[in-house]
């Protein structure tokens, strides 16, 4: 059956009769190329003639940060259909490459090598747990590669270790601690850092113990727990004494743990209690429940159309997160700042893309000098508001919210603009 | 004598017995979900690497019937019974046919299951953390601490549980034919003990105690597909220092364990407390390889 084909007459005119000769498929191979050069720019974009920018990404899809790993990747994916949607960027599509690290430092090092030298990939968006950014941040130096990091809050990734190749469009914690140090202080003198004991954890209980002195509070104690600890209960019933306020640091089903345990022992309830955003983040509020009621918290990005956040681009941001999320999550979740900052990093690269005509690797320094300083405006690729990525230490402050927990939602209690928690440069690139 | 007043002094006395307290009762759920692991291996050699992840799927099966009923008592008990059969199932169909084969093969199948049930809840679920409301909401005073009643009540359920089980093997018929399986496989089997059978109903009851463990203690943390990993390594470390395949020691070395690095706690940095367990793992494996809390008299 599937020889047939070859009696037909059209096969053998074409292949038993010696009719293809060299000179007829020159002749018809210049007659393609001609009228393809004929054809408008715009035309082979459109019908993807154009090959595209290959944009690697790490993420945890398993292990311990696959839950953060699995609302990142709706961001990353919502921006770069939003980019192919309309055109590419300079006529050419994005291709996400995404690599699944497992959590693993060991596992995140090998993915990264093979999506430099078996991907190709033109540069990197991505990163999640701070231990794995920290680990792969000199392959990507090696490689001359470009690096976005988009959820990695570590302090040293853009101070002691950072490099001329990555940058963080987002926020970090020295910033948040500038911005919430001066309200902390008046909540109350004396604080309790408990903290998750890693990269991450500690360079953030840093950045706060030195913030809170600076405003004339007191640190009379820190708790470090470590990561993915089931029963903190015999590390929290250590915490007692004459403070005012008890200060978290947590991310993931951590923060549900320490908020259900700190509240079961009574310590939310005896002290005032405040801490990093990410405890409260959307995937959590659900299990926590009204446990966490009173809680004061910073974040970048909080799914509420409260103060600057009441914007139609938001709006739209939201609206379209929440539909791709439901399509990850029975429950429906609201989207939260991993979702925010990865559309919002493909999003600066694009920017980066337009203003330095990058092509590929070879364009590596001409696309890291336009993003150093680049302005990234309030609208629909950045609808948290407007920042800026400082030519120093390429480290974005954006506004920050200060909010309050309680009925299982957020509520605005006061913005703090980006320029208003500037933390100096402490990045040297030539070290 | 004063320096002996003096130390008595430094001793706080107050945290000493609230660490007790949380270390019997993270002890016990320990000990549950142990028990079915040091089950397993000792009945039928097999190191069940997917028991953390049968732990977390009892969560996630008593969250639907949670949400589905409103009753706490019924998430518990139907989603022990519904993850028995899934364990039955699951030995029937992956690890009866390995049996007498390297017992490198059922390490890595179990540790593909384990894989794969991780990735099928994070796939049905998705990443947002699940909550069980504890049935009992109430507190009391210990020291400068409010304690919770369920904290107690997930000691006495764990107790009451594992001690159902002991009387259950000790004067049960197929409580019997355990015991016989795990002194001489050959020799049950003569006697006309069924003894695949034994080994399903025995990998059966150990997934349903830590499916019950799973929902008993997703009041406490919330439910989520890693919960597993969290308590996978830790029971796997009280199965070695109890002696593999020792219920009476697993229990006792959970409790040991677990009070150990409470009292550490009290001295060292929290995080430093959790090396101790490692450091008696080590201890165990070097100097008493078959376990702590085995006798060696013949």
């Amino acid at each position: 059956m599937s020889e047939k084909w070859k009696q037909e007459k059209w096969a053998e005119d074409i292949w038993y009769r010696g009719k293809v000769t060299r000179r007829s498929i020159v002749g018809w191979g210049g007659g393609a190329i001609g009228a393809m050069m004929l054809v408008p720019a715009p035309w082979r974009a459109a019908f993807g003639a154009e090959k595209a920018y290959k944009i690697g990404s790490e993420q945890p899809l398993s292990g311990p940060g696959a839950a953060g790993g699995k609302t990142a990747v709706v961001g990353l994916q919502m921006a770069a259909d939003r980019i192919n949607g309309s055109g590419g960027v300079n006529g050419r599509p994005i291709e996400l490459v995404i690599a699944d690290d497992e959590s693993s430092p060991a596992v995140a090092r090998q993915k990264t090598e093979k999506l430099v030298s078996e991907d190709n990939i033109d540069l990197h968006v991505g990163g999640f747990l701070s231990n794995i950014c920290l680990a792969c941040m000199p392959v990507w130096e090696d490689a001359k590669i470009v690096n976005i990091i988009s959820v990695c809050l570590d302090t040293t990734l853009t101070t002691s270790k950072c490099n001329r190749y990555s940058f963080r469009p987002y926020d970090y914690a020295p910033a948040q601690a500038v911005a919430f140090a001066p309200t902390l202080t008046k909540m109350g003198k004396k604080w309790h850092v408990a903290f998750t004991d890693y990269s991450w954890g500690q360079s953030t209980r840093d950045a706060y113990i030195n913030e809170i002195k600076k405003n004339g509070g007191e640190i009379v104690g820190t708790t470090g727990i470590p990561l993915g600890t089931p029963d903190m209960t015999p590390f929290l019933s250590k915490i007692s004494g004459d403070f005012d306020g008890l200060f978290g640091i947590f991310f993931g089903k951590d923060g549900v743990t320490l908020v259900t345990q700190a509240y079961d022992l009574g310590l939310t309830k005896k002290y005032k209690f405040a801490g990093d955003g990410s405890i409260s983040e959307s995937t959590n509020l659900i299990a926590i429940g009204n446990k966490i009621d009173g809680f004061i918290g910073i974040n970048r990005y909080i799914p509420v159309f409260q103060g600057p956040l009441d914007t139609p681009y938001h709006h739209k941001f939201f609206d379209e997160a929440k539909a791709r999320l439901l399509k990850i999550d029975p429950s429906g979740p609201l989207p939260d700042k991993y979702v925010q900052s990865n559309y919002e990093a493909i999003n600066c690269v694009k920017l980066g893309i337009e203003k330095s005509k990058f092509q590929g690797r070879a364009d590596t320094m001409k696309l890291i000098e336009a993003l150093e300083g680049l302005v990234m405006k309030a609208g629909e690729d950045f609808p948290q508001g407007d920042k800026v990525l400082r030519k120093e230490d390429h480290q974005a402050f954006p506004q920050e919210f200060i909010f309050e927990v309680s009925g299982g939602t957020y509520h605005l209690k006061e913005t703090v603009p980006g320029d208003k928690t500037m933390a100096p440069p402490a990045c040297n690139f030539s070290a | 004598m004063h320096a002996v007043s003096q130390l008595f002094h430094a001793i706080p006395f107050d945290l000493l017995f609230i660490q007790t307290v949380n270390g019997v009762v993270t002890g016990m759920i320990l000990a549950l979900i142990a028990s079915g692991l040091t089950l397993i291996f000792g009945i039928m050699d097999v190191v069940n690497f997917a028991h953390g992840e049968l732990f977390m799927l009892g969560a996630y099966l008593g969250f639907v019937i949670f949400v589905t009923t409103g009753s706490f008592w019924l998430a518990l008990i139907g989603a022990s019974l519904i993850i028995a059969i899934l364990g039955a199932a699951m030995q029937i169909v992956t690890l009866r046919p390995l049996i007498g084969r390297d017992p490198l093969n059922t390490i890595l199948v179990t540790f593909g299951i384990s894989l794969v049930l991780q990735n099928y809840a994070l796939w049905q679920f998705g990443p947002v953390v699940r909550k069980i409301p504890e049935p009992v909401d109430r507190y009391f005073t210990l020291f400068y601490l409010q304690y919770p009643w369920y904290r107690i009540l997930i000691a006495v359920l764990s107790a009451a549980i594992i001690a159902g089980f002991y009387l259950f093997l000790k004067y049960g018929k197929f409580g019997v034919w355990i015991r016989a399986t795990a002194q001489d496989r050959i020799m049950a089997q003569a006697m006309g003990i069924p003894v695949p059978w034994v080994f399903t109903g025995v990998f059966a009851i150990g997934a349903a105690m830590a499916g019950a463990s799973g929902v008993l203690f997703a009041p406490m943390v919330g439910v989520s597909h890693t919960m597993g990993l969290d308590w996978i390594l830790k029971a796997f470390i009280v199965v070695v220092v109890g002696g593999m395949g020792n219920l009476a020691g697993s229990i006792v070395a959970a409790i040991f364990i677990s009070l150990l690095e409470a009292y550490s706690s009290v001295w060292l940095d929290p995080s430093q407390a959790v090396i101790v367990s490692f450091v008696v793992l080590i201890l165990t494996l070097l100097f008493r390889p078959t376990g702590l809390f085995v006798s060696t008299s013949k």
